[in-house]
């Protein structure tokens, strides 16, 4: 029988084909556009560590200027990094920044060339579950021994060693020589949560060091530094100053754990008013992965605009199929007319219309995974590799699966009203005026 | 006042040219109530059509009211339908989205009337047929005889010349039919020529004059003065 | 005219006015909406950074290894880029306009830091920024070679005197305009003289609220990393950043050249999620026009179909071909009127969304009424073809059994 209303389907789309066409471009078009934003909306904002977004928690203490009464500051300073880190309190923690640096590869082959780093400690890799194609990441005797070890990207292992285990080998970074102990596999979080303060969808950083090294090897630091008050002149003046340029993230494994880290949290500041730091009322917070992606609306307000108006262009275009699909049922009612004397139930009929309901729905869905595959495409090309990493755009397989149901639901609902009105028309009164 | 002279009619379709209409040549004079019969696919639709301006005939010459139409363009045909001549179809033909008042007021629109005169016109139309009480009524409401006398009003309520009637009582049964019938004779006694196209043979026997067509030619043309004067003896 | 049976019939059709008066008035929302989107962000991209953009590029040196000495090599640089025919001048600078990225200091008019403190964009460069920089002095003078200072960047920094741009000025000294010039203000409790006001110089971030405030300070970093900016005489600028970067690349073995750049590729990056929010607005808005005339072609060929034997029997009761026709765009006139009525409600209603939503300014007034009369335009030429179709009937239509 299914099949059977699946071939009348076929047939009727081939008796009204421009209106038909007119339909499935319409399912089509507003499914397509829908779904473009959709993916960008869903990956952008999605969970970029789902299995254990709970579990890692962003530090913020409330080092800032008292004059202002802003949020706490979103990074750390030197100080109190290296007091947590010294405290050792969380089940796995670390202190991570951006830096830069010029690497000079072995050989003439390849000039020297600028790139962009992160000191990290050794907690880094397992609490953020990154892949490693060769090798591991060092252990904490590294960091406290300021052993000069490496993590390479799988990409910049790939420009240096040709995509060869380079465990082992070792690069010279700003003026010194670091032994590669593992290269990473693809990592690249959308967003990228742990550092949202220097382009929440950058790519990742081509290199790791431990972030003890940063200070004594003098690198330059890449990311966003903010002060509210000027250093101290001499060497030691930045140091000790309270400018901020240090995420923390520190991995906890029950709820109570995280209550007691805040509680830690707070002792330590108010250890810090007795010494005259943290001017500001205590207001030191965690929060884990989602609450901080939330709180700090990564997801840009253009997305949240488009999301509103994709919405109304598919509501315009299932107010469009259910004006055509209106039309055509109603067309049909003299076929109706003659199915109900040859004796077919309203049900029937109903089910055979809502098949054929589907049927367009179902051809406008793929048509529209076309559309916007071609969408993804297209906003890549607009946005650019400079403005933000594209990779991640792409239709994956549950966005394929949603735009085709979505598109046969909306195109079952948006039938509802015309099947009914097709179905309930009295033959006699059809057989009366011809 | 419709005089046509060797009239015909070819429809060319792809594959076949069929003569609707051969050498047909008729006078029709005021006050007269003439019959059409024939077999199916005799033509008398298309005499009407042509007659009524529905369709530009192929050759041969068509005065209406003294006026040949031939060479005339769409928009004076138009016109010329508005204003002598009103239409009565098998079908009826009303617009199932207006009241009976809207359908009635439809030529009265294109002929672009004031609304004062037009109402009264409408009214007084509607009254006419006996049908006043239902001026807010759609068509669907009415039943099938009912419907035709409002087709009768709106071909009246121009006062055309003549009416033009394609077996306005075709879709009726035989005692509607009566009343339409008695209706379209009390039009033609207060003086409007009617043509009128019927299967009914007894319809076309009680009519002073009928026209027989075969084959798009006129067969026979009878003065029935007689016969209608003996049968309501 | 027959005005009062059209609406009587579609009275009678309550549904498909609906229908179609709906997706009129979404499409009008989306439309208007997009659009003053559209004109907002190209607004935000026409204003002007005060530079000469396309004669304007960029790059930077930073050294390595022991040997590099880098304020030597600043020097020499500077030196020759001034000297090399086809530049205007250059100019070692922290930060580029519309760049992004920058610094930024807050500054007081009197000695307390409780006080709130103005922020301004901080180009730390030389005496001959004004110049490269293409910058009109209004009121006092520029820098000369002695007022420079040099340091590190991690170091605290000291400079006694800024060249500020008007906007800065007026924010500061409010009632003072170019009388500003010689007065100073507090900048880390130490006081800046201002010694000169430029017409207009932005700060490196367009989306910024002070996009406006920024000053030039004379001084320069010792660190290993240096950025030149560079002005070319016009039509030199391609041909001189290649030979440029070539020639720097080529005369210091310890340095590596980077990050050259034009100022218009900066601002095309700079701006790109604006450009690509106008183009994707833009496809919408095309997307939406055209499914919905789509929709008013079907439904209104649909609707002529329907009623073929109604049209010739008009036809048939005298009506002239320009009469249906006329018949068909009223009708199409009134139930746009329906749905821009209905479109004009929801497009202040969701502008207004956007603008408490996300801090956009509020619409012109005149985008509404504008936006309505396009849709009942668009709706009139979309159902232009199908009733003249309808006009084309032929009255012997009515005649006929079925
Ligand atoms: N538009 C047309 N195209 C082609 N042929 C046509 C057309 N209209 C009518 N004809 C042909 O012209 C001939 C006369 O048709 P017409 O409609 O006048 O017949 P009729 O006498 O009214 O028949 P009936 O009594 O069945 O209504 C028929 O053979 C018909 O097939
Ligand atoms: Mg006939």
């Amino acid at each position: 029988m299914f099949l059977y209303y699946l071939r009348l389907s076929a047939l009727s789309y081939r008796r009204n084909p421009i209106l038909s066409s007119l339909m499935v471009m319409a399912v089509a078009i507003g499914v397509g556009a829908y779904m473009v934003i959709f993916t960008l909306n869903f990956v952008m904002g999605g969970d970029p560590i789902p299995q254990k977004s709970d579990q890692l928690f962003h530090v913020q203490l409330d080092s800032g200027n008292p004059n202002t009464q802003d949020d706490p500051p979103k990074q750390l300073t030197y100080l109190d990094a290296t007091a947590l880190i010294q405290a050792n309190s969380a089940y796995r923690e670390t202190a991570t920044s951006k830096i830069s640096g010029i690497l000079e590869p072995e050989g003439d082959g390849i000039r020297p060339f600028s790139i962009v780093g992160r000191g990290a400690f050794a907690d880094f890799f397992p609490m953020f579950n990154t892949p490693f194609l060769y090798g591991d990441g060092w252990d904490q005797s590294a960091d406290r021994d300021l052993q000069q070890v490496a993590v390479l990207t799988k990409e910049l292992n790939e420009r240096l060693f040709g995509g060869a285990d380079s465990t082992g080998e070792t690069v010279r970074l700003h003026g010194n020589n670091f032994q590669i102990v593992g290269v990473l596999d693809d990592w690249a979080p959308v967003p990228k949560f742990y550092d949202i303060n220097n382009g929440a969808f950058d790519g990742s950083e081509e290199i790791f060091i431990p972030w003890n090294l940063i200070i004594p090897l003098d690198f330059p630091r890449n990311g966003n530094t903010n002060c509210w008050k000027t250093p101290e002149a001499g060497p030691d003046g930045f140091l000790n100053s309270e400018c901020v340029w240090i995420q923390y993230w520190v991995e906890l494994r029950s709820g109570d754990d995280e209550a007691e880290y805040l509680q830690f949290l707070n002792n330590y500041a108010a250890q810090q008013k007795e010494f005259g730091r943290f001017p500001r009322e205590m207001n030191n917070a965690l929060f884990n992965v989602e609450e901080w992606l939330m709180k700090e609306e990564v997801l840009p307000n253009e997305t949240k605009i488009l999301s509103a108006l994709a919405a109304m262009l598919l509501a315009v275009c299932l107010l469009n199929t259910i004006g055509l699909l209106l039309s055509k049922f109603l067309g049909k009612s003299g076929e109706i007319g003659v199915r109900q004397a040859l004796g077919a139930h309203k049900g029937s009929l109903f089910l055979q219309h809502v098949i054929e309901a589907g049927f367009i729905g179902l051809l406008g869905g793929i048509l529209g995974l076309a559309i916007a595959a071609a969408g993804l495409e297209g906003v890549k090309v607009l946005l650019g590799d400079n403005l933000m990493i594209t990779d991640w755009i792409h239709l994956n397989p549950t966005v394929v699966a949603i735009t085709l149901v979505l598109a046969v639901l909306a195109t079952i609902f948006a039938g509802f009203y015309p099947i009914w009105r097709a179905c309930s028309i009295n033959p006699a009164i059809h057989l009366k005026t011809q | 006042m419709l005089e046509m002279k060797n009239v015909r009619k070819v429809f060319r379709t792809d594959m076949v040219e069929t003569c609707a209409l051969d050498e047909f040549s008729l006078t029709v004079d005021q006050g007269e109530f003439v019959t059409i019969t024939g077999p199916s696919g005799c033509g008398k639709t298309t005499f009407l059509n042509i007659a009524g301006l529905l369709e530009t005939h192929t050759s041969g010459q068509y005065l209406l009211d003294g006026v040949d139409v031939s060479q005339l363009r769409d928009y004076a045909r138009a016109k010329l339908r508005n204003q002598k001549i009103g239409f009565i179809f098998q079908s009826f033909n009303l617009m199932p989205d207006l009241n009976l008042f809207d359908n009635i007021d439809v030529p009265l629109r294109y002929r672009g009337m004031k609304s004062a005169e037009r109402k009264e016109r409408v009214d007084k139309a509607l009254d006419s047929v006996g049908l006043f009480a239902r001026k807010k009524h759609v068509p669907a409401q009415l039943s099938g005889g009912q419907q035709q006398r409002v087709a009768i009003a709106r071909a009246l309520v121009g006062e055309p010349l003549f009416l033009l009637a394609d077996e306005p009582t075709g879709n009726l049964d035989s005692n509607t039919a009566k009343g339409v019938m008695a209706l379209l004779e009390e039009i033609n006694d207060s003086g409007t020529t009617i043509i009128m196209v019927t299967h009914d043979q007894s319809l076309a026997e009680q009519s002073k004059r009928n026209i027989h067509i075969l084959d798009g030619r006129i067969s026979n043309n009878t003065e029935q003065t007689q016969q209608k004067a003996a049968a309501a003896a | 005219m027959e005005i009062g049976p059209i609406l009587r019939a579609l009275s009678r059709n309550k549904l498909g006015v609906i229908l179609i008066s709906l997706q009129i008035a979404f499409t009008m929302t989306v439309m208007v909406n997009a659009v003053f989107i559209i004109n907002e962000r190209s607004k935000l991209m026409a204003r002007p950074s005060g530079l000469d953009e396309p004669n304007t590029f960029y790059l930077s040196s930073t050294g390595f290894g022991d040997q590099f000495n880098s304020q030597v090599t600043e020097r020499d640089d500077l030196e020759l880029l001034r000297n090399t025919p086809g530049v205007i001048d250059a100019t070692p600078t922290n930060a580029i306009p519309i760049s992004g990225s920058g610094s930024s200091d807050g500054l007081r008019i009197e000695n307390d830091p409780t006080l709130p403190a103005t922020p301004a964009a901080v180009y730390f460069t030389d005496e001959h920024s004004v110049n490269t920089m293409n910058l009109t002095l209004i009121a006092g003078e520029n820098f000369s070679a002695s007022d420079m200072t040099y340091q590190s960047s991690n170091e605290r920094r000291y400079y006694r005197k800024a060249i500020v741009t008007l906007a800065l000025a007026e924010k500061l000294f409010p009632e003072e305009g170019l009388a500003a010039v010689g007065k100073s203000f507090y900048r880390d409790q130490a006081p800046v003289q201002i010694v000169g006001i430029v017409e207009r110089l932005q700060a490196p971030w367009p989306n910024s609220f002070f996009v406006e405030q920024a000053m030039l300070v004379p001084l320069n970093f010792t660190d290993a990393t240096s950025t030149y900016l560079i002005r070319t005489e016009p039509g030199q600028r391609d041909r001189l950043m290649v030979e440029i970067e070539e020639t720097l690349a080529g005369n210091n073995p310890d340095r590596i050249i980077r990050g050259l750049k034009s100022l218009q590729e900066t601002r095309e990056e700079s701006y790109r999620l604006d450009s690509s929010m106008a183009t994707i607005l833009l496809v919408v808005i095309v997307t939406l026009v055209f499914i919905t005339s789509m929709g008013i072609v079907g439904l209104a060929v649909f609707g002529i179909n329907r009623r073929r034997k109604q049209i010739g029997t008009r036809r048939a009761l005298g009506a002239t071909q320009l009469q249906i026709l006329r018949y068909f765009m009223l009708e199409n006139f009134f139930v746009s009127g329906v749905g821009v009525s209905i479109g004009a409600v929801l497009t202040i209603a969701f502008s207004i969304a956007l603008s408490s939503l996300f801090e956009m300014p509020t619409m012109d007034w005149y985008y509404t009424p504008i936006g309505m009369l396009l849709l009942i335009a668009i709706g009139q030429i979309a159902v232009l073809g199908p009733s003249a179709r309808a006009a084309q009937i032929q009255p012997a239509i009515a005649t006929r059994s079925i």
